[in-house]
């Protein structure tokens, strides 16, 4: 079952947007229209996560964390434009959980709540990572970093294997260059076209010891397949 | 300038003129009566003991009063406060003279706290309005994140994608700009938000550079991070400062632009260097990079500098306690350094 997150914001467009890019991220997410019996509707959904904006109309977003905390141990991570130490600490000691800063950056935001999620144990999320994939009789162990065909094995490093988890997951589908440099930025592998190319050939290398070749498709300007 | 005696006596050069003058008649007129030479030289000399002693009290008694005064003066940090704070005197010229101090001090206080109490709201004004405008920065990014990302297979058409990126990309840039005027109008009161704790730097500059990367991705950047030594200082200013330093090495980049970000442990601190293998700034002017207003060649030569982002980096360092230093071969890149001291305290907790 997907942990069911609780969105608490009155700015409309942040609202939706964040549902959308939650549920994307494989969430149950729900998002509060109206901020007159915030309590009420809380008790209501028993969410897994709270998400609170600071600055709410009627009242503010500490406050209701402290009522939040006086029913119910659910996590809270704020989330508010204020950068001030003392608002952070604040927001720390009414119980929350986490404390993020707008604008927030998507993968960031998903990491914490992910985070988050763990440390409380509360509401396991649906397990969509699957750790195996196969494609032409190649598996892909995200978990092992490894690439297996028939009984050869061969071993990756962390941006090889991030290219062939990104590939692995979407077969048939050419994922652009430009997509595949953002998706390993945003796994902490910072690096340029040029590097691609050198990790691709790479991993064209390991196939080909292990016996398989031409797994990895390049079409010219748009990207690679498998 | 100071009381000396030569100059007390010629303030009062009109009143010994008239007490000489005075002598002098005196003598002519008991010349005339016909008194003795003896009588005359005694009355004399007791006047001019008393005259002498008179002006040497006076002088004594004045240079006290001025010397404490500028002491007073010499030891206060708040100088137009002299008014209230002269030594109390019994004459009626000081009494005059410390009455119209008092009211001139008095007109300046009302000025300063006019000004630093509209310059304060200003700066409260700019605080609330850069929180305001994030709110909509945010709205815009998540509406890019999600027209862009949601897997391929929903994605939009390529153009939109690319004009999506492009928004996020000039996005990221009113993001950038807005910090700089919240960080320059906080700048003067960093103690007021200032938590030190352990840092981990590895994770802020990951951080920062994917906060940037649609920039960074776009301008064919690479990056090392390489920062395992932990720092005690504030993150969130440490993270403005590493942006800047960030966004001024994709402005002077060079054709396939590498950073190498590292930590180096040192025996009274901790390096945290910043290396580009951009454009370098030239020798002569490396030592004005940090002046407000400062643009240089590169900044005319490449794209619009502002003259403002290391001048504030500078400032931060400087109210943080963090050194900043920067090298640079002109031509082969640039290294900047902030250098974290670890004080002897913290380095026993650390053996605990």
């Amino acid at each position: 079952m997907a942990a069911k997150i609780l969105i608490i914001e009155d700015e409309a467009v942040i609202r939706r947007e964040l549902k959308i890019l939650l549920e994307n991220a494989m969430y149950e997410a729900v998002a509060l229209a109206e901020f007159q019996h915030i309590m009420l509707q809380v008790r209501e959904q028993s969410p897994d996560l709270i998400l609170l904006d600071i600055n709410l109309p009627e009242c503010s977003g500490f406050d209701l964390c402290t009522q939040i905390r006086e029913e119910t141990d659910v996590p809270v991570i704020f989330l508010t434009s204020r950068t001030d130490s003392m608002d952070e600490l604040n927001g720390i000691l009414r119980g929350g959980d986490d404390y993020i800063t707008k604008p927030y950056q998507a993968p960031v935001l998903l990491a914490r709540i992910g985070a988050v999620l763990k440390r409380t144990g509360g509401g396991q999320k649906k397990q969509t990572d699957v750790t195996k994939f196969v494609c032409s009789g190649v598996e892909l162990d995200v978990a092992g970093c490894m690439l297996t065909c028939q009984d050869k094995q061969a071993e990756l490093t962390k941006a090889e294997m991030k290219i062939l988890y990104q590939l692995f997951r979407h077969p048939g589908e050419y994922i652009s260059r430009m997509d595949l440099i953002e998706y390993l930025w945003e796994n902490k592998i910072f690096i340029d076209d040029n590097t691609l190319s050198v990790h691709v050939a790479r991993i064209r290398e390991k196939l080909k010891a292990i016996g398989v070749e031409e797994l990895i498709v390049t079409k010219r300007g748009i990207g690679y397949r498998v | 300038m100071r009381m000396s005696a030569l100059a007390f006596l010629k303030d009062r050069v009109l009143l010994i003129v008239f007490h000489l003058a005075c002598m002098g008649m005196l003598s002519a007129f008991l010349r005339l009566t016909g008194y003795g030479g003896a009588d005359l030289t005694i009355i004399l000399i007791f006047w001019a003991i008393i005259l002498c002693a008179w002006l040497t009290v006076t002088y004594m008694g004045r240079k006290r009063y001025f010397e404490e005064s500028r002491k007073i003066l010499d030891q206060v940090d708040e100088r137009y406060l002299l008014g209230e704070l002269l030594p109390a005197s019994a004459g009626l010229e000081d009494r005059l003279y410390r009455d119209m101090i008092r009211q001139s001090n008095k007109s300046v206080i009302e000025r300063i706290r006019r000004i630093e109490t509209s310059e304060k709201e200003y700066r409260e004004y700019i605080e609330n309005w850069v929180h305001e405008v994030k709110a909509p920065i945010t709205g815009i990014s998540l509406l890019c994140e999600n027209g862009r990302k949601p897997e391929p297979a929903m994605a939009a058409a390529p153009e939109a994608r690319e004009i999506l990126r492009d928004i996020s990309v000039e996005n990221q840039k009113i993001e950038n700009y807005v910090d700089m005027a919240l960080y320059y109008a906080r700048s003067e009161n960093v103690y007021k938000d200032f938590v030190i704790r352990k840092t981990n730097l590895q994770k802020i500059v990951e951080e920062i550079l994917e906060k940037n990367r649609l920039l960074l991705i776009g301008n064919g950047v690479r990056a090392q991070v390489d920062c395992p030594d932990p720092v005690y200082t504030d993150g969130k200013w440490i993270a403005f400062i590493v942006n800047q330093l960030f966004l001024n090495c994709v402005k002077y980049r060079s054709a396939q632009p590498v950073f190498l970000v590292r930590t180096k442990r040192e025996k009274d601190g901790v390096c945290l260097t910043v290396e580009d293998n951009g454009v370098g700034i030239r020798s002569e002017e490396l030592s004005r990079i940090f002046e407000k207003g400062f643009t240089g060649s590169n900044g005319r030569d490449h794209e619009r500098a502002t003259g403002m982002g290391l001048y504030l980096c500078r400032r931060l360092c400087e109210k943080l306690g963090v050194g900043l230093l920067a090298e640079s071969e002109y031509g082969r890149g640039t290294r900047m350094t902030l250098q974290f001291p670890i004080s002897t305290y913290i380095d026993r907790e650390q053996e605990d």
